[in-house]
């Protein structure tokens, strides 16, 4: 230590501005090191780049369709996948043989059936038979988790490539069946609260932390303003995987080919006056409406992720490093608070304040944990859900983790490097919060040394 | 113009004297105050403004200064702040370097030299107030030359005479040495402030150039030492390296704690003939390529390469 402090020393005698030729500059004060008070991300010890770090060099979706209505309403769930999982592939231009694994985040689905189904759609995909896949329930979270299970694996060494994925057909599945349950629920009251619908934990929360219904409305009046602003001018275009289909027409039969690459569930012309004439949908003195709450929809997203030597050998472009993930549990009758609790851990396990997040991706399953969430945290509207969120866009529950990925690794490039850090989050089913933190790839903007040497005659053959 | 960025903080640069495309460049963590140190070797791609690493080496301790050697196209002598002096071979997998370690000074090494005209030893300046001469070959220093009251902060071979260099040093003097002599041969009281940096003129055998804290770069002639030739005014904080032009006898370069890099040309009476202001923290390392006539090279804490062509705009793309 002492011997930093000796460097620091004559570093500074080298700054003293005292000129003997010059006498303006006596009165100036003496230089002395101190702590840089300089923007705000400043404040953050800046971390080294290391080949070890987990970086995201791809991330896209398909687009988000109403379930029943909307534009995937004839396709198979695992036609969805295969297509983000083709374009990841085509488009960063890697040999699928060299995956280490795929999870995909899925939840409403039978689970053993779902494999099967993503297994096959990666081999609809062109990913050879090599190459694992399995898949992950974590509820709402489940497309977020599988990106962290993949981020925790290369971390960990297992492998150096993965893709996590999310994917959803609520067109397909749907939710509310429960099989035979246990008389013990009776006991344990958080136990049954997990037996809760949505609905009413969203009623609960609304009601418990005093959210009214005209702050719900107003978010998701909010929601389909941004969302119908982003996909006019053309933000999402990066990230949507066009999907090439069929609709079947219900009265004639007759099918039609068409290509699906714009969210269909925005409503533009969203105003307060419409939604305050909509009824309570789940209770009769409740604020939750068909209008603020998120919408059933079909969807599935993919990320790649490798280690950020790989992905500088390769020459891919570092889009975003995963820097933490936490999942929290709350209580299962507001479990809709789940992001008011995730995002200060995950913020802190990264090692950074609240404040020196410049981007929120936050799922509005419901505008009252939205609100709530947002305002018990204190975050600047602007920065949150820039794009609109799942009152607008959807909310395919084991898509939208992965949805959320590549909204907010795009949006972030979009900013430039003042946005440094992004986070995700979502209240999960049963009362939780999971949440993850993503720095910008230090070469997105103009730097970029990523290249593959040709010819490297220095290196003797061993090294190579 | 190509980019590069480096993990570390910037603090020295040079072209390779074999490959026209090819450089090195010196880092230190946290500025060099504290933590590793790491050299890269970097290619020019011949068609598209990209810089590439080669291969890189990391050490325990920052990196302040390398130079290549002038008789073999793959080595480099490295100065280190733990006080060694290390040898590397580019040719060899990192895991095979370094192919020396020489620990001897006491202090930081804060530069280094090779000797262009015998091309068989170079020099190490170091905080610890000497100067040592050494040659590859040897594991243990040839000389010592301890007469500097405070850090040696660098020393430059003369580009003709094979046994002459200069020494620039906090002790506000800089001293011409031969090889031969037991003492210095000249003491230049050149500053009142402490001299971060000297270079030979490499067409005049007799002229140097000193930069200091005060913010000037001097000229001397060391035939009639007791004035300068001229004095450059004109950075805004300590001028920390300075460089001759290989090319024409009047240019020379410099880089300053003022973030800017300046070309100068000392004959005329507006000297500074470009000044860029492309890094955005100190700019510690300047070179000028041998090979390409006007191809200039810088690195600063802000943990950015440039390589640029004189009259261009390093940040263009």
């Amino acid at each position: 230590m002492e011997k930093a402090l000796n460097r620091q020393k004559i570093l500074l005698q080298h700054l003293k501005p005292t000129s003997f030729s010059s006498s303006q500059t006596d009165q100036s004060p003496s230089l002395s090191a101190s702590i840089c008070a300089a923007g705000d991300s400043a404040a953050y010890h800046r971390q080294a780049v290391f080949s070890d770090d987990v970086v995201l060099v791809a991330a896209y979706r398909t687009a988000i369709c109403k379930a029943k209505r909307g534009g995937f309403k004839n396709t198979h769930a695992d036609d969805l996948l295969a297509h983000v999982l083709k374009a990841l592939i085509e488009k960063t231009k890697l040999n699928p043989s060299e995956v280490g694994d795929i999870v995909v985040g899925t939840v409403l689905a039978p689970g053993s059936l779902r494999a099967m189904e993503c297994r096959m759609a990666a081999f609809y995909a062109g990913v050879p038979e090599t190459v694992p896949i399995r898949t992950v329930n974590r509820q709402c979270s489940s497309g977020l988790q599988a990106v962290a299970d993949v981020a925790t694996a290369i971390k960990a060494g297992l492998y150096d490539i993965g893709i996590g994925a999310g994917l959803e057909c609520m067109t397909v599945d749907s939710m509310g069946s429960h099989r035979q349950i246990n008389p013990k629920v009776e006991i344990f009251a958080q136990a049954r609260d997990c037996l809760l619908p949505m609905g009413i934990t969203s009623e609960n929360v609304a009601q418990r932390y005093g959210v009214t219904r005209q702050e719900q409305d107003l978010a998701a009046v909010e929601s389909h303003r941004r969302a119908a602003a982003a996909t006019a001018s053309g933000k999402f275009k990066d990230e949507i995987i066009p999907v090439s289909t069929k609709i079947v027409d219900p009265k004639t039969g007759s099918e039609k080919p068409v290509t699906i690459s714009v969210d269909d569930s925005i409503r533009p012309n969203t105003n307060m006056a419409d939604l305050a004439k909509l009824k309570p949908a789940f209770k009769k003195d409740g604020a939750t409406t068909a209008g603020n709450s998120s919408q059933l929809s079909d969807g599935a997203g993919a990320v790649l992720l490798m280690k950020r030597s790989v992905a500088m050998q390769k020459g891919l472009p570092i889009l975003g490093v995963f820097r933490s993930f936490s999942a929290v549990g709350v209580d299962p009758a507001v479990m809709g608070i789940g992001p008011a609790v995730a995002i200060p851990a995950a913020v802190r396990s990264a090692g950074l304040e609240l404040s020196d997040i410049d981007l929120f991706e936050i799922n509005e399953a419901f505008a009252s944990q939205y609100v709530y969430c947002c305002k018990k945290l204190e975050l600047d509207p602007e920065i949150v859900n820039v794009n609109g969120g799942a009152i607008a866009l959807g909310h395919p529950l084991g898509a939208t983790g992965a949805r959320c990925v590549a909204t907010l690794l795009h949006e972030m490039k979009r900013r430039g490097k003042d946005c440094r850090f992004g986070v995700i989050s979502m209240c999960i089913g049963s009362g939780m919060g999971a949440a993850a933190v993503f720095e910008r790839g230090d070469c997105v903007d103009e730097l970029c040394n990523v290249r593959i040497v040709e010819s490297n005659a220095l290196l003797s053959k061993d090294a190579q | 113009m190509p980019v590069f960025k480096t993990p570390f903080n910037g603090y020295s640069v040079k072209f390779s004297p074999f490959y026209e495309s090819r450089l090195a460049v010196a880092t230190a963590q946290n500025f060099g105050i504290l933590g590793n140190g790491r050299i890269h070797v970097l290619d020019l791609s011949p068609t598209a403004p990209t810089l590439s690493q080669l291969v890189s080496f990391d050490t325990a301790d920052g990196v302040y200064d390398l130079s290549w050697s002038e008789s073999h196209d793959s080595l480099l002598v490295a100065a280190t702040a733990d006080g060694s002096v290390k040898i590397y071979d580019t040719a060899l997998p990192p895991t095979a370097n370094p192919i020396r370690s020489l620990h001897e000074h006491t202090r930081e090494v804060h530069s280094t030299d090779y000797n262009p005209t015998r091309r068989d030893s170079f020099l190490t300046a170091s905080w610890d107030d000497t100067i040592k001469l050494w040659t590859v070959d040897r594991p243990t220093s040839v000389r010592t030359f301890k007469e500097h009251a405070y850090c040696v902060y660098n020393a430059a071979w003369n580009p003709r005479h094979s046994d002459v260099f200069c020494s620039a040093s906090g002790d506000c003097t800089l001293r011409i040495w031969d090889v031969r002599e037991a003492g210095s041969t000249m003491i230049i009281p050149a500053h009142e402030f402490e001299i971060l940096a000297c270079d030979w003129n490499k067409y005049d055998d007799c002229v140097i150039a000193s930069a200091s804290v005060d913010k000037s770069i001097k000229l001397w002639d060391v035939r009639n030492y007791r004035v300068p030739i001229t004095v450059l005014n004109g950075h805004g904080y300590a001028v920390r390296r300075v460089k001759f032009s290989p090319h024409r006898r009047n240019v020379l370069a410099s880089c300053s704690y003022d973030m800017t890099v300046c070309l100068w040309d000392f004959m005329v009476e507006d000297a500074l003939v470009a000044r860029y202001d492309h890094h955005t923290e100190f700019a510690v390392g300047v070179d000028m390529s041998v090979l390409v006539e006007g191809l200039l090279a810088s690195t600063g804490w802000d943990e950015l390469v440039y390589v640029w062509q004189q009259g261009m705009d390093p940040r263009a793309v």
